[in-house]
């Protein structure tokens, strides 16, 4: 245990390299400052929107816009009367992004039946995903309008009628089932409450394989490219403490280093949707339809996730193994990102539970699959499709530190090697 | 009255369909420095590397201090150290640090371990540079520090394939003092090299490795008085064609 102490310490400060944690903490301070940015401008964009209004009908309906788009949340602000063709210059002029044009007939043509017209200008100064909220604006600004009108119109000719009634006649109560529950929550609300609760986890487990994998596959092929493999080898270091001292100092970095993104991401997905994801008309929809973790499901999901850390591991391991200097490194770890990404996008895109036979079959054939579908399969109440998966992974897991072992108990861990350049020379002639 | 520490008996090891050492025996007692000589390919680096427990042997035993390598490595690597040809120290680690990762793997006591650390800085002679990343080391200071490490632990068995490669006259001289002191002190030393001259001035006996057997065995003196030889480069020259 002592021994594996010191190598541990050893492998930590080989990996903690200023090269390693200056662009990782650039990354997080990135993702932290896209955040704040992002939050800043979302507040701005949900704050009051100056509107610029060309009112040149003057009738009382017309007049009465201003008040329905000040209800509505908007500032109004009065272009005087100009024609059609000043009224972009008119709001480049005042930095406004939304214009209102009324027509002189705007209220004859609403008397006799008519469909009224009335135009919308929108000046647009860059295609950003902040400046998407003009198209918001524009049809806030739309509804109170139409909304504030089609009253008018209703109550003339409906004396004592509700307009609200009339325009939607009909009271829609949403009711969502999930495993054996049922609740009468909006679907949307299920959707975004399960979507917040599950949204990181594949991100960060994604990073953490990849990262961890990385950093093992390049500590042993370079151990190989600075010839200290040989003198490490020939050390009083039995060959599991050598595997198992490397496996942990990457384990241990990859897990604060996806701690430190969990934290910068989350800063940065709060800043994309203001901290808000759905909108559950007051409805607890986790306790309603059960979408809660028992304390076992958390206990099985990072089961999960730490076997596919574990498994990311074993096989970087391995291919590290192959690698004669740490560029080759990356070439080696391509199956294993392949392995990765395939449960990761497929598990976000589609529903692999109703894919084709064969498609299923694949995906779980992957052991990283189990960690990327624990999440939501475990708000299903599919306890034991978890604990299943787990059984899989642990053979899997089995079976890579069983032939890393072997590798390196035995002359491979000097003697294999996969040379692309010497392979492709060797073509070349 | 010296000990056994090292034997070798028909060993062999194949690489596939190569056979690199076709079958070898000898002995290294301690206070002996042991060469193994021979041409590139001969199959010493082989050899070393099976007693130095990286590889495994195809057939034969190896022996130190009567434990079995190929039964009880880890038992060996307590007793033994290697220095390869080409060996490396962690660039990013300081050499005072990678002297005290070494003694920390060997020694639990803390003052067996200062002890060990002194003697290795000693051995290293870097003074204030030992406080440098070893990335910023030249090549002779590199391998002075490798030397350090491999004799900081007084195994009872030494093996140093070609210790000055790549060393100027002067670091090569220094090398050559330390790893005689050492046998002196009652160490045995297994080494191979290519330059004839540190073998005489270094070793008590010498082998001579080609195509995997060893052809010639015996003291410096004795090689040279069989073959008429002058120096241990015209003998084998002479039993190498």
């Amino acid at each position: 245990m002592r021994r594996f102490m010191v190598l541990l310490r050893k492998e930590l400060r080989e990996l903690m390299t200023p090269q390693m944690l200056v662009p990782f903490a650039i990354a997080i301070l990135m993702f932290a400052l896209l955040g704040s940015i992002i939050s800043g401008e979302e507040k701005k964009a949900q704050g009051r929107q100056d509107i610029g209004l060309v009112d040149m009908d003057g009738s009382a309906t017309s007049l009465a816009l201003p008040d329905a788009l000040d209800q509505a949340g908007f500032h109004v602000v009065d272009l005087g009367e100009i024609d059609t063709a000043s009224v972009t210059e008119e709001l480049r002029k005042r930095d406004l992004a939304i214009g209102l044009y009324v027509p002189v007939g705007f209220e004859q043509q609403l008397e006799s039946g008519e469909l009224a017209d009335v135009q919308t200008y929108a000046v647009v100064r860059s295609f950003s995903l902040t400046a998407l909220s003009q198209t918001d604006t524009l049809k806030g600004v739309l509804s109170a309008v139409g909304g504030s009108v089609s009253d008018q119109v209703i109550a003339d000719a409906i004396p004592g009628s509700d307009p609200e009634t009339l325009k939607r006649p009909l009271a829609f109560t949403e009711h969502v089932a999930v495993g054996s529950l049922e609740a009468a929550v909006p679907l949307d609300a299920v959707y975004g409450l399960i979507q917040q609760q599950t949204l990181f986890i594949p991100v960060i487990l994604f990073i953490v394989i990849i990262f961890a994998a990385q950093m093992i596959a390049t500590t042993i092929a370079s151990e190989k490219e600075n010839k200290t493999l040989e003198t490490l080898l020939a050390s009083p270091i039995g060959r599991g403490s050598l595997i198992m001292a490397k496996m942990v100092a990457a384990g241990l970095v990859a897990l604060a280093s996806a701690a430190a993104y969990m934290a910068g991401l989350s800063y940065y997905f709060q800043g994309l949707t203001g901290g808000e994801m759905f909108d559950s008309g007051g409805v607890d929809v986790s306790t309603a339809l059960g979408l809660r973790l028992a304390a076992t499901d958390w206990i099985l999901l990072g089961v999960a996730l730490f076997l596919a850390i574990l498994i990311a591991l074993a096989m970087a391991v391995i291919l590290g193994a192959f690698a004669d200097s740490v560029k080759a490194v990356q070439s080696l770890l391509t199956p294993l990102i392949i392995l990765t990404l395939i449960p990761y996008f497929l598990s976000m895109l589609i529903d692999i539970e109703s894919a084709s036979p064969l498609l299923r079959a694949i995906v779980f054939a992957i052991p990283f699959s189990n960690a990327f579908t624990a999440a939501p399969n475990l708000f299903l109440g599919n306890q034991t499709r978890v604990l299943l998966g787990a059984g899989y992974q642990l053979l899997w897991l089995i079976a890579l530190v069983y032939v890393a072992a072997r590798i390196f108990s035995s002359d491979r861990i000097l003697t294999m090697k996969l040379d692309f350049r010497r392979k492709k020379r060797a073509r070349v002639a | 009255m010296s000990e056994e520490v090292l034997e070798v008996v028909g060993l062999r090891k194949k690489y596939g369909q190569l056979e690199a050492v076709q079958g070898i025996d000898f002995r290294v007692r301690s206070g002996e420095v042991f060469a193994l000589i021979g041409p590139n390919g001969a199959g010493k680096t082989t050899t070393l590397r099976v007693v130095a427990t990286i590889l495994r042997a195809s057939a034969g035993v190896v022996h130190i201090a009567g434990i079995d390598v190929a039964r009880e490595p880890d038992r060996a690597r307590e007793i033994i150290s290697y220095l390869p040809e080409e060996a490396g120290a962690y660039k990013n680690m300081s050499g005072e640090k990678y002297l005290r990762f070494v003694a920390d793997l060997f020694y639990s006591e803390a003052k067996t371990r200062d002890a060990a650390l002194a003697r290795g800085r000693e051995i290293a002679g870097l003074d204030e540079r030992l406080d440098d990343k070893s990335g910023s080391y030249s090549k002779g200071m590199t391998r002075k520090l490798l030397l350090a490490r491999t004799l900081m632990t007084e195994p009872k068995l030494a093996i140093l394939d070609e210790p000055t490669s790549g060393l100027d006259v002067l670091n090569a001289l220094e090398v050559r003092d330390i790893v005689k002191q050492y046998a002196a002190a009652g160490a045995a030393v297994l080494l191979s090299s290519h330059n004839m001259l540190e073998i005489e001035y270094l070793s008590d006996r010498v082998a001579l490795i080609h195509e995997g057997r060893i052809v010639e065995a015996g003291t410096p003196a004795e090689l040279k008085e069989k073959h008429g030889a002058v120096t241990l480069e015209d003998v084998f020259r002479e039993v190498a064609s």
